[in-house]
């Protein structure tokens, strides 16, 4: 025929434009785009509250080796006493050459000080306060038998996220519980509210309220015939509606992204101004949550062209995700049904940018769990350590990418995943679309 | 000639010129139904050239026979070919066609313009030429004053209007009209009548469903009558209306006043009787409708009462349904 005929996957950059700018100007006349972006960001910021008191908040100092104590009430803490060596436990015998220090100085003194660690053993560790070094013997300075005094061999194994920790008795064993405290409690938060709230929440919401009615709303208000009766396949009409899905939810995804990463980048505990690190995190969480709700968006769509009630299924598809969350989130990496879901996926991006990102995290996790080496033991004859503050929340919400592969493959891996899954879910909605009458 | 096989109907008349070559619009044995109930039985037509009336009673099958022609439905039998192409399968064809849909809603947060540019641009135009063509068909359905006015304030008139001028924007060779005059005003129905009208004389081929007689003959001579999914008649309206002149018309005015207007309108000449059957409305009976539809617009503005509607019952279709039908409607 003609070659006006030959319309149809053809000017696309034209066509979609049209359509996408349209939708995202319709967007702004529906009361629900509005509701749904307030909320979210009503519900962020009210978590975010939370995190500023957290971070503004002292975090009790524990006394762990007790040394702050004046056991012989000749006002000197026995910390101070055996750093000058007179005996902590009688009167008659102090420093008189000192002035006497205040307990407090004698709490979290011996920190953990251990900077980097590299593959396998480690020896590492300072007995600041010198309660290990002003010890008699030698064998008593050496319990670790490495024939190094006052010292900590910690042996790592980041192929299986190991650590094992053997100390010296009385080194590093007074840590610092704010410090640690502060930066566990900020990556938690980060980590839970970014999977949780961001990838999770506002991926699967933003789709529900935004991506169900994308065709529905036009079929069953009629307009759709507008769009219907134009040399465009209805494939083609599904993608540029999600275009101009992506165009009023992907912004709004980035912005909230880059606002917490602003206000929890300059509260957060830091050596400079700015936590820089942190970008890398907030990046993988926003690439996440865009990649998330485009995959959602697209079965969301997909649902309302299947039935006028397609919330409903949305919404128990939301809720399979949901358990999916759970089970990526907690289960750290290790469970494999988080394949069958969109959501699992989206977490091994955020796991691998954290990795990348934050290569000493796990290593993070695995010192405060140790905690200075104080705890009992159990009927194993084990020793559980009584852990830092914030380092078993920290534990929970992070994972491993887990798939085997370098930290960037499993990264650039679940991209193409979801890619994937968003392009198959795109071909299904749109042969039910093409085989759907338009009353 | 070689009669053309796929005209079916029982008033064929020598007006009818069937389609050459292929024709704009191609019914062939076409059913379509919904579980046991068939909307469309056996429908074979031809349709190219000049303005074409669709007549017929509410659920008759006219808005199922135009949602086949826009693929939104698929036949149940049968095929249909626009422009030789199945519209079920490919969407090409409509770059030469434009479709009114009778479903009033319209996006009332666009202005008129920026609906028919948006809807431009679906046929591949560039914003520019977009521009151009909106700007050139709500002239010419003559709402250039108000186009940058949102279409959520216009009136009813108005939308159908911003409606016929998007389907007009890619210079349709076939215009396909749902119901475009129903509920229009007195004023806005002339209008809209003119237009369609001129888009015949330019040489389109027009389809206009209606389920008013006299309307369509004020457009057309050419109309096809359907009642339940069947063509019962196709041809000149002439032929039909000759049948029909011994049966009485009504025409129903709904104004502010009707007494006062019913002075005016009793100067009519064909106007045989009136009667004030319902508060607020006239209703006029007539064997001439044709001229008291003329003469009407005028009379009103004369007497200076405010006319908001004027409606046609079914009665001069139902006639001649009952005529064709031998009374079995």
């Amino acid at each position: 025929m003609s070659s006006k005929m030959d319309t149809i996957w053809s000017r696309l950059d034209r066509k979609s434009t049209a359509i996408a700018e349209f939708t995202m100007r319709q967007y702004r006349t529906r009361i629900s785009t509005w509701v749904v972006m307030i909320a979210s960001v009503v519900a962020l910021f009210l978590m975010l509250l939370f995190y500023i008191e957290a971070m503004n908040s002292e975090i009790q100092a524990i006394d762990n080796d007790g040394d702050s104590f004046d056991s012989d009430g000749d006002g000197y803490p026995d910390g101070q006493e055996r750093l000058e060596g007179t005996n902590p436990n009688s009167d008659v015998s102090f420093p008189d050459w000192v002035d006497p220090d205040p307990p407090e100085k004698w709490i979290n003194e011996d920190d953990i000080d251990w900077d980097t660690l590299g593959e396998g053993d480690n020896y590492v560790g300072e007995d600041d306060d010198g309660d290990c070094t002003n010890l008699d013997t030698s064998s008593q300075r050496d319990t670790n038998d490495n024939g190094i005094d006052c010292d900590i061999i910690v042996n790592v194994d980041s192929l299986n996220s190991s650590i094992i920790v053997d100390a010296d008795s009385n080194v590093d064993e007074d840590p610092d519980e704010e410090k640690y405290g502060k930066e566990a409690g900020h990556r938690s938060f980060i980590l839970g509210i970014g999977k949780f709230g961001i990838v999770y929440l506002l991926g699967i919401f933003l789709p529900l309220f935004l991506a169900t009615g994308l065709i529905r709303e036009e079929m069953s208000e009629g307009t759709i015939h507008y769009m219907l009766a134009k040399p465009i396949a209805r494939g083609e009409l599904l993608l540029y509606r999600m275009l101009g899905y992506i165009g009023v939810t992907w912004p709004f995804i980035i912005s909230v992204c880059i606002i917490l990463c602003l206000i929890t980048g300059f509260t957060g505990p830091s050596d400079g101004f700015f936590r820089w690190s942190d970008i890398g995190v907030w990046m993988s969480i926003a690439w996440a949550t865009m990649l998330v709700s485009l995959v959602y968006g697209t079965i969301f769509c997909g649902f309302g062209i299947i039935w006028k009630n397609g919330v409903i299924l949305a919404i128990i598809f939301a809720a399979w995700e949901l358990g999916m969350a759970f089970v990526a989130i907690f289960s750290g990496g290790d469970s494999s049904i988080r394949y069958m879901s969109v959501i699992g996926w989206g977490m091994i991006i955020v796991d691998a940018g954290v990795a990348i990102s934050w290569p000493d995290n796990w290593q993070l996790i695995e010192i405060g769990l140790w905690g200075g080496g104080h705890g009992e033991e159990n009927w194993l004859g084990q020793v559980d350590f009584v852990a830092l503050p914030g380092a078993e929340p920290l534990g929970a919400f992070s994972g491993s990418p887990n798939l085997g592969v370098s930290n960037w493959l499993a990264f650039v891996i679940s991209t193409v995943v979801l890619l994937f899954q968003g392009i198959m879910a795109w071909f299904i909605g749109q042969s039910i679309f093409k085989g759907k009458e338009v009353e | 000639m070689m009669p053309d096989l796929t005209q079916h109907g029982t008033a064929e008349t020598k007006e009818w010129k069937p389609a050459q070559n292929t024709p704009a619009v191609m019914f062939d044995r076409v059913s379509k139904s919904y579980g046991r109930i068939n909307a469309l039985n056996s429908i074979s037509l031809g349709i190219s050239g000049g303005v074409t009336g669709i007549l017929g009673m509410n659920g008759a099958g006219k808005s199922t026979l135009f949602k086949l022609m826009m693929g939104k439905i698929k036949p149940s039998s049968g095929a249909i070919r626009l422009f030789g192409a199945d519209p079920w399968k490919n969407p090409a064809p409509y770059s030469r066609i434009g479709f009114v849909p009778e479903h009033e809603k319209l996006y009332d947060w666009m202005t008129a313009f920026d609906f028919i540019v948006t809807f431009a641009r679906l046929h591949g135009m560039t914003r520019e030429q977009a521009s151009i063509e909106a700007s050139r068909v709500l002239s010419f359905v003559s709402l250039a004053d108000v186009m940058h006015k949102k279409i959520g304030q216009f009136s009813k008139g108005m939308r159908q209007r911003v409606k016929i001028a998007h389907a007009l924007v890619n210079d349709p060779e076939l215009i396909i009209l749902d119901e475009p005059l129903q509920g229009c005003d007195p004023l806005a129905r002339t209008t809209i009548m003119n237009v369609i009208k001129e888009l015949g004389a330019m040489g389109r081929t027009v389809l206009v469903s209606s389920h008013i007689l006299h309307e369509i003959e004020r457009i057309t001579e050419q109309i096809v009558i359907l009642h339940r999914g069947r063509v019962l008649a196709l041809g000149n309206s002439h032929a039909i209306r000759e049948m029909l002149d011994q049966h009485p018309h009504k025409i129903e005015l709904e104004c502010d006043d009707p007494r006062e207007l019913a002075k005016s309108i009793i100067k009519i000449d064909e106007v045989t009787g009136m009667s004030f059957a319902n508060p607020g409305r006239l209703l006029i009976e007539t064997q001439h409708l044709g001229e008291v539809h003329q003469k009407l617009p005028q009379t009103i503005i004369e007497s200076g009462r405010k006319v908001t509607a004027i409606d046609n019952p079914d009665d001069d279709l139902q006639s001649i349904l009952m005529y064709l039908t031998g009374g079995s409607i």
